[in-house]
């Protein structure tokens, strides 16, 4: 089958300027050929025969289009263990900080956004069941949670690839999966159990505050899609969702003190991390 | 080859119960899980176990209530040997687990060998 016709300049801005609107996300002439290689795949899926009845329908929403849309649009580029030197610090320091300000028995509430198919989420498991001796003496919430449902579904079901699981040694892939054959493997059950999965847009102003507040917030390599208004709006649903003295991660290559002053810098010997003030409300 | 002994763990905490779960699995117990005392209740009348690890702290029927209600049922499973795993170290709160029907009561962390200890003691079985 052929493709549809490309759109047109003044067309690419329009339907960029709404993929802003809804998601945060900029699209810039630089990302045209992905953009529209994406649409043309659901162009295809939808029938649509031009840009014009396309854009249309998306607008619209017609059967959730723009959630299908922006689901094919994300990149999920993720495996267990990324960036272990953050897990490092959560058990050395971060939750050590968290349980010296708490009431004893409050469950310690961990949220992983984007938590993309899971890696992140179940990592933090795996980790703190291996690294911190206290693990059973602590409600220990874990959630994940995306903008895209279709990598939440996934996540959820717990599937993995090899690629995936690239990081992990083989006795920890041993000891929390189960080998399918073909290079699959599904986490254990009492893992995909012990975290929850819940949908969340960072960008939209107020959309998080369902989810509550949490003790730490891995929130790593998405504040690079956003332009400048929309990392401040997730800075500041970020800090809504953190307790007074919670911690922030981001991703290596990222800086919340180029985006937002409200948080402090905290550097520890395994990470540098953001901390929401203690006492510290958002004026 | 005699059957594997079964545990029941009850704890409201996906992690707590994931972390006894592969400790108790890899040294050849069968484990069946309930978050609080009335999940564990309707467990333990469908299909009774060798012994139970059993939090205190629980939303529903804490752990407290849980074994007040068992050692009130039938035997043998009223006598269903359990071990009570808490936070709380005080002299008072044993007291109450204790009076309640444990047979142990430890502080939480447990440790592998402290639980492998206890579990190879309640299920007769050489440690």
């Amino acid at each position: 089958m052929s493709d549809p016709i490309p759109a047109t300049e003044d067309e690419f801005r329009r339907l960029c300027e709404f993929l802003y609107r809804r998601t945060g996300m900029i699209f810039t002439e630089v990302k045209r050929y992905y953009v529209e290689r994406r649409m043309f795949e659901r162009m295809l899926a939808t029938g649509a025969g031009s840009f014009a009845s396309y854009f249309a329908r998306l607008r619209s929403d017609v059967n959730g289009e723009i959630e299908q849309f922006i689901n094919t649009l994300t990149v999920n580029e993720t495996y267990f263990y990324r960036e272990d030197h953050q897990l490092q610090c959560m058990t050395s320091d971060l939750l050590r900080e968290r349980l010296r300000v708490k009431r004893a028995g409050e469950p310690i509430r961990i949220w992983s956004v984007p938590c993309s198919t899971g890696e992140e989420p179940y990592s933090i498991a795996i980790w703190l069941l291996e690294n911190w001796p206290e693990v059973d003496q602590h409600n220990i919430e874990i959630v994940g949670s995306d903008i895209d449902t279709r990598v939440m579904e996934a996540a959820q079901e717990g599937y993995f690839g090899k690629r995936s699981l690239m990081r992990l040694s083989p006795a920890l892939i041993a000891k929390y999966f189960v080998d399918l054959g073909d290079e699959r493997w599904r986490i254990l059950d009492e893992l995909r159990q012990s975290v929850r999965f819940t949908p969340a847009n960072l960008v939209e102003p107020g959309g998080t505050g369902l989810h509550g507040q949490f003790d730490i917030v891995f929130c790593r390599n998405v504040l690079i899609y956003f332009d400048e208004a929309s990392r401040r709006t997730a800075a500041e649903n970020l800090f809504e969702n953190l307790s007074s003295g919670g911690f922030l991660c981001l991703g290596h290559s990222e800086s919340m003190s180029r985006i937002s002053p409200l948080f402090d810098v905290c550097r520890y010997s395994d990470a540098i991390v953001y901390q929401r003030p203690l006492g510290a409300t958002h004026v | 080859m005699s059957e594997k002994p079964r545990v029941l763990i009850i704890d409201d905490a996906g992690l707590t119960r994931a972390y006894y779960r592969d400790i108790l699995e890899r040294a050849g117990y069968q484990v069946e899980e309930a978050l609080n005392g009335v999940e564990a209740m309707e467990k333990l009348l469908q299909s009774e176990v060798d012994f139970m690890i059993v939090d205190v702290n629980m939303p529903q029927m804490d752990g407290i209530s849980f074994l007040k209600t068992l050692r009130r049922q039938a035997l043998p499973l009223g006598s269903t040997p359990a071990v009570v795993a808490s936070t709380e170290a005080e002299g008072h709160d044993i007291a109450a687990a204790r009076a309640a029907g444990a047979n142990h009561y430890l502080v939480k962390p447990l440790r592998e060998d402290v639980l492998l200890q206890y579990a190879a003691l309640l299920s007769g079985r050489p440690a």
